[in-house]
Protein backbone atom coordinates (compact mmCIF):
# COMPACT_ATOMS: atom_id res chain seq x y z
CA UNK A 1 0.00 0.00 0.00
CA UNK A 2 1.52 3.07 -1.36
CA UNK A 3 0.45 5.49 2.00
CA UNK A 4 1.84 8.65 0.66
CA UNK A 5 -0.70 8.41 -2.51
CA UNK A 6 -3.31 7.53 0.34
CA UNK A 7 -2.79 10.62 1.96
CA UNK A 8 -3.39 12.60 -1.35
CA UNK A 9 -6.55 11.17 -2.18
CA UNK A 10 -7.49 11.00 1.42
CA UNK A 11 -6.95 14.83 1.89
CA UNK A 12 -8.04 15.63 -1.90
CA UNK A 13 -11.20 14.05 -1.52
CA UNK A 14 -12.02 15.48 2.22
CA UNK A 15 -10.87 19.09 0.79
CA UNK A 16 -13.76 18.39 -2.15
CA UNK A 17 -16.24 17.12 0.22
CA UNK A 18 -16.09 20.57 2.27
CA UNK A 19 -16.50 22.71 -0.74
CA UNK A 20 -19.87 20.37 -2.24
CA UNK A 21 -20.88 18.58 0.58
CA UNK A 22 -20.43 21.58 3.25
CA UNK A 23 -17.82 22.98 5.50
CA UNK A 24 -18.94 20.82 8.20
CA UNK A 25 -17.87 17.24 5.85
CA UNK A 26 -15.16 15.42 7.61
CA UNK A 27 -13.34 12.14 7.83
CA UNK A 28 -13.50 9.58 10.75
CA UNK A 29 -10.88 7.28 11.54
CA UNK A 30 -9.66 5.50 8.70
CA UNK A 31 -8.84 1.43 8.97
CA UNK A 32 -7.51 -0.91 6.89
CA UNK A 33 -9.12 -3.76 5.27
CA UNK A 34 -7.74 -7.28 3.60
CA UNK A 35 -10.49 -6.08 0.91
CA UNK A 36 -12.74 -3.18 -0.17
CA UNK A 37 -15.49 -3.54 2.87
CA UNK A 38 -18.35 -1.46 0.37
CA UNK A 39 -21.36 -2.88 1.27
CA UNK A 40 -24.31 -0.19 0.49
CA UNK A 41 -26.33 0.92 -2.62
CA UNK A 42 -24.15 3.00 -4.47
CA UNK A 43 -20.58 2.61 -6.01
CA UNK A 44 -18.78 5.53 -7.71
CA UNK A 45 -15.65 3.25 -9.28
CA UNK A 46 -12.15 5.11 -10.47
CA UNK A 47 -9.81 2.74 -11.70
CA UNK A 48 -5.90 3.80 -11.24
CA UNK A 49 -3.36 2.78 -13.61
CA UNK A 50 0.40 3.65 -14.51
CA UNK A 51 3.13 3.52 -12.72
CA UNK A 52 1.16 2.22 -9.74
CA UNK A 53 -2.25 0.47 -9.98
CA UNK A 54 -5.85 -0.01 -7.82
CA UNK A 55 -8.86 1.23 -7.37
CA UNK A 56 -10.75 4.13 -5.47
CA UNK A 57 -14.48 3.21 -4.51
CA UNK A 58 -16.67 5.69 -2.90
CA UNK A 59 -19.91 3.68 -1.99
CA UNK A 60 -23.07 5.20 0.25
CA UNK A 61 -26.47 4.88 0.74
CA UNK A 62 -28.99 5.48 -2.03
CA UNK A 63 -30.31 8.23 0.46
CA UNK A 64 -27.25 9.96 1.00
CA UNK A 65 -26.43 10.07 -2.47
CA UNK A 66 -30.07 11.82 -3.49
CA UNK A 67 -29.36 14.11 -1.33
CA UNK A 68 -26.32 14.83 -1.51
CA UNK A 69 -26.42 15.11 -5.47
CA UNK A 70 -29.52 17.27 -5.22
CA UNK A 71 -27.54 19.79 -2.98
CA UNK A 72 -24.72 19.94 -5.55
CA UNK A 73 -27.67 20.33 -8.31
CA UNK A 74 -29.25 22.84 -5.93
CA UNK A 75 -32.72 21.31 -6.62
CA UNK A 76 -34.28 17.91 -4.76
CA UNK A 77 -33.78 15.17 -6.98
CA UNK A 78 -37.22 12.57 -6.86
CA UNK A 79 -34.29 9.81 -6.86
CA UNK A 80 -31.66 8.11 -8.71
CA UNK A 81 -31.70 9.95 -12.31
CA UNK A 82 -29.12 9.90 -14.40
CA UNK A 83 -28.14 13.73 -13.50
CA UNK A 84 -27.82 12.29 -9.65
CA UNK A 85 -25.85 9.72 -11.05
CA UNK A 86 -23.43 12.04 -13.11
CA UNK A 87 -23.00 14.27 -10.07
CA UNK A 88 -21.79 11.16 -7.74
CA UNK A 89 -19.59 10.36 -10.66
CA UNK A 90 -18.07 14.35 -11.39
CA UNK A 91 -17.30 14.72 -7.58
CA UNK A 92 -15.42 11.34 -7.33
CA UNK A 93 -13.89 12.18 -10.64
CA UNK A 94 -12.87 15.61 -9.19
CA UNK A 95 -11.28 14.28 -5.97
CA UNK A 96 -9.23 11.56 -7.19
CA UNK A 97 -8.28 13.82 -10.24
CA UNK A 98 -6.76 16.47 -8.04
CA UNK A 99 -4.96 14.25 -5.94
CA UNK A 100 -3.97 12.14 -9.11
CA UNK A 101 -2.51 15.94 -10.56
CA UNK A 102 -0.50 16.14 -7.12
CA UNK A 103 1.24 12.71 -7.39
CA UNK A 104 2.10 13.12 -11.53
CA UNK A 105 3.66 16.76 -10.33
CA UNK A 106 5.88 14.79 -7.67
CA UNK A 107 7.53 12.82 -10.18
CA UNK A 108 4.76 9.58 -10.51
CA UNK A 109 3.17 8.54 -13.82
CA UNK A 110 -0.49 7.34 -12.73
CA UNK A 111 -3.32 7.45 -14.50
CA UNK A 112 -7.22 7.20 -13.80
CA UNK A 113 -10.22 5.81 -15.87
CA UNK A 114 -13.39 7.39 -16.14
CA UNK A 115 -15.62 6.82 -13.27
CA UNK A 116 -18.46 4.26 -13.15
CA UNK A 117 -21.43 3.99 -11.29
CA UNK A 118 -23.12 1.09 -9.91
CA UNK A 119 -26.26 0.93 -7.64
CA UNK A 120 -27.72 -1.88 -6.14
CA UNK A 121 -28.23 -3.91 -3.21
CA UNK A 122 -25.56 -4.74 -0.59
CA UNK A 123 -22.74 -3.99 -3.36
CA UNK A 124 -19.39 -5.43 -2.47
CA UNK A 125 -16.04 -5.76 -4.51
CA UNK A 126 -14.29 -8.77 -5.22
CA UNK A 127 -10.64 -7.75 -5.05
CA UNK A 128 -9.92 -10.27 -1.86
CA UNK A 129 -6.15 -10.00 -2.18
CA UNK A 130 -5.85 -6.08 -1.88
CA UNK A 131 -5.16 -4.44 1.48
CA UNK A 132 -7.73 -1.36 1.39
CA UNK A 133 -7.90 1.81 3.60
CA UNK A 134 -10.92 2.60 4.23
CA UNK A 135 -11.70 6.31 4.93
CA UNK A 136 -15.21 7.18 5.86
CA UNK A 137 -16.19 10.78 5.33
CA UNK A 138 -19.32 12.42 7.50
CA UNK A 139 -21.65 14.71 5.68
CA UNK A 140 -24.83 16.25 6.19
CA UNK A 141 -26.36 13.88 4.02
CA UNK A 142 -24.42 10.62 5.63
CA UNK A 143 -21.59 8.96 5.44
CA UNK A 144 -19.51 7.94 1.86
CA UNK A 145 -16.62 5.88 2.30
CA UNK A 146 -13.59 5.78 0.63
CA UNK A 147 -12.18 3.02 -0.10
CA UNK A 148 -8.70 3.41 -1.74
CA UNK A 149 -6.27 0.21 -3.05
CA UNK A 150 -3.22 1.13 -4.45
CA UNK A 151 0.07 -0.80 -4.92
CA UNK A 152 3.52 -0.23 -6.82
CA UNK A 153 3.83 -2.20 -10.18
CA UNK A 154 6.86 -4.53 -8.69
CA UNK B 1 -13.33 40.16 -30.59
CA UNK B 2 -15.11 42.16 -27.44
CA UNK B 3 -14.31 40.62 -24.14
CA UNK B 4 -17.46 38.75 -22.02
CA UNK B 5 -17.73 42.37 -20.30
CA UNK B 6 -18.28 44.39 -23.64
CA UNK B 7 -20.38 41.22 -24.62
CA UNK B 8 -22.50 41.63 -21.59
CA UNK B 9 -22.71 45.55 -21.25
CA UNK B 10 -23.29 47.15 -25.21
CA UNK B 11 -25.27 45.61 -27.99
CA UNK B 12 -22.78 43.32 -29.26
CA UNK B 13 -24.32 39.94 -30.50
CA UNK B 14 -23.80 37.07 -28.33
CA UNK B 15 -21.25 35.22 -27.50
CA UNK B 16 -21.40 31.58 -28.30
CA UNK B 17 -19.97 28.67 -26.46
CA UNK B 18 -19.69 24.88 -26.95
CA UNK B 19 -19.49 23.31 -23.67
CA UNK B 20 -17.91 19.37 -24.12
CA UNK B 21 -17.91 17.46 -20.91
CA UNK B 22 -19.75 13.83 -20.54
CA UNK B 23 -20.82 14.63 -17.14
CA UNK B 24 -24.41 15.85 -17.69
CA UNK B 25 -23.78 17.90 -13.88
CA UNK B 26 -20.51 19.48 -15.40
CA UNK B 27 -22.73 20.36 -18.42
CA UNK B 28 -25.45 22.08 -16.15
CA UNK B 29 -23.24 23.99 -14.09
CA UNK B 30 -21.26 25.23 -16.49
CA UNK B 31 -24.18 26.51 -18.52
CA UNK B 32 -25.62 27.95 -15.48
CA UNK B 33 -22.45 29.60 -14.91
CA UNK B 34 -22.51 30.44 -18.49
CA UNK B 35 -25.68 31.42 -18.77
CA UNK B 36 -25.45 34.15 -15.28
CA UNK B 37 -23.64 36.05 -18.03
CA UNK B 38 -25.58 37.78 -20.15
CA UNK B 39 -26.08 37.51 -23.62
CA UNK B 40 -24.24 34.14 -23.94
CA UNK B 41 -25.46 31.69 -26.07
CA UNK B 42 -25.03 27.96 -25.11
CA UNK B 43 -24.73 24.13 -27.30
CA UNK B 44 -23.33 21.50 -25.45
CA UNK B 45 -21.58 18.10 -26.61
CA UNK B 46 -21.25 14.99 -24.64
CA UNK B 47 -17.57 13.41 -25.58
CA UNK B 48 -15.45 14.18 -28.32
CA UNK B 49 -16.84 13.24 -31.81
CA UNK B 50 -20.39 15.30 -31.07
CA UNK B 51 -17.58 18.69 -29.81
CA UNK B 52 -16.11 18.09 -33.71
CA UNK B 53 -19.84 17.90 -35.09
CA UNK B 54 -21.17 20.73 -33.26
CA UNK B 55 -17.96 22.78 -34.09
CA UNK B 56 -18.51 22.68 -37.06
CA UNK B 57 -21.34 23.11 -37.26
CA UNK B 58 -21.91 25.63 -35.02
CA UNK B 59 -18.32 27.96 -34.81
CA UNK B 60 -18.78 28.92 -31.45
CA UNK B 61 -16.92 31.62 -30.14
CA UNK B 62 -15.12 29.83 -27.18
CA UNK B 63 -15.25 25.98 -26.40
CA UNK B 64 -15.12 24.78 -22.88
CA UNK B 65 -13.53 21.55 -22.54
CA UNK B 66 -13.21 18.72 -20.50
CA UNK B 67 -10.08 15.84 -20.38
CA UNK B 68 -11.26 13.03 -19.22
CA UNK B 69 -13.98 11.46 -21.73
CA UNK B 70 -15.21 7.94 -22.56
CA UNK B 71 -13.56 7.44 -26.78
CA UNK B 72 -11.72 10.37 -27.84
CA UNK B 73 -10.58 11.97 -24.75
CA UNK B 74 -10.10 16.18 -24.56
CA UNK B 75 -6.58 16.94 -25.83
CA UNK B 76 -7.33 14.74 -28.78
CA UNK B 77 -10.57 16.84 -29.60
CA UNK B 78 -8.68 19.85 -29.09
CA UNK B 79 -6.11 19.05 -30.94
CA UNK B 80 -8.58 18.15 -34.24
CA UNK B 81 -10.55 21.32 -33.36
CA UNK B 82 -7.70 23.59 -33.27
CA UNK B 83 -6.23 22.11 -36.88
CA UNK B 84 -9.53 22.67 -38.28
CA UNK B 85 -9.64 25.72 -37.10
CA UNK B 86 -6.03 27.60 -35.45
CA UNK B 87 -8.60 30.67 -34.76
CA UNK B 88 -10.29 27.85 -31.91
CA UNK B 89 -10.64 29.57 -28.93
CA UNK B 90 -10.74 26.97 -26.22
CA UNK B 91 -10.44 27.15 -22.28
CA UNK B 92 -9.41 23.62 -21.26
CA UNK B 93 -11.56 22.39 -17.56
CA UNK B 94 -10.30 19.48 -15.71
CA UNK B 95 -9.79 17.87 -12.99
CA UNK B 96 -6.41 16.52 -13.93
CA UNK B 97 -4.02 19.41 -13.84
CA UNK B 98 -0.72 18.42 -13.37
CA UNK B 99 2.10 20.22 -15.36
CA UNK B 100 2.38 17.53 -18.30
CA UNK B 101 -1.06 17.46 -18.84
CA UNK B 102 -1.50 21.11 -18.87
CA UNK B 103 1.72 21.28 -21.23
CA UNK B 104 -0.40 18.71 -23.40
CA UNK B 105 -3.24 21.01 -23.95
CA UNK B 106 -1.57 23.63 -24.48
CA UNK B 107 0.42 21.23 -27.32
CA UNK B 108 -2.69 20.65 -28.71
CA UNK B 109 -4.07 24.19 -28.36
CA UNK B 110 -5.82 25.09 -25.70
CA UNK B 111 -5.88 28.94 -24.57
CA UNK B 112 -6.35 28.18 -20.93
CA UNK B 113 -6.47 25.88 -18.47
CA UNK B 114 -8.79 25.48 -15.32
CA UNK B 115 -8.49 23.10 -12.84
CA UNK B 116 -11.68 21.61 -11.53
CA UNK B 117 -13.85 22.53 -9.65
CA UNK B 118 -14.45 25.63 -11.57
CA UNK B 119 -15.75 29.21 -9.95
CA UNK B 120 -18.03 31.76 -12.22
CA UNK B 121 -15.33 34.11 -11.34
CA UNK B 122 -12.44 31.99 -12.49
CA UNK B 123 -14.31 31.65 -15.75
CA UNK B 124 -15.39 35.03 -16.40
CA UNK B 125 -11.42 35.73 -16.16
CA UNK B 126 -10.61 32.91 -18.30
CA UNK B 127 -12.91 34.34 -20.80
CA UNK B 128 -11.80 37.44 -20.29
CA UNK B 129 -8.42 36.79 -21.25
CA UNK B 130 -8.99 34.28 -24.09
CA UNK B 131 -11.84 36.48 -26.10
CA UNK B 132 -9.00 39.61 -25.82
CA UNK B 133 -6.10 37.86 -27.54
CA UNK B 134 -5.27 38.46 -30.76
CA UNK B 135 -6.20 35.75 -33.03
CA UNK B 136 -4.13 32.99 -34.33
CA UNK B 137 -1.90 34.31 -30.92
CA UNK B 138 -2.41 32.41 -27.73
CA UNK B 139 -2.64 33.71 -24.56
CA UNK B 140 -0.04 33.25 -21.89
CA UNK B 141 -3.13 33.03 -19.20
CA UNK B 142 -2.12 30.48 -17.42
CA UNK B 143 -0.53 28.27 -20.10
Amino acid sequence: MRLDFVKAFVDSTTMLFKEFAGPSSDMSSPMMRPSPHAGNEVMAIIGLSGEAQGRVIFDMDLSTAVELASHMIGEPSPGMTPLVRSSIAELASMAIGRAISEINDNGTRLHMSPPTVITGANLTSDDQCFETLVAPINTAYGEVRVNITIQDLD
Amino acid sequence: MHSIDEATSTAQPALTCLIVDDSAFMRLRLRLMMESLERVSTSEAANGTEAIQEYGRLKPDIVLMDIIMPGMEGVETVKKICEADPNARVIMISSLSHKEKIAEAKAAGARYFIPKPVTAEELRKAMNDVLSSPETNRSAGNL
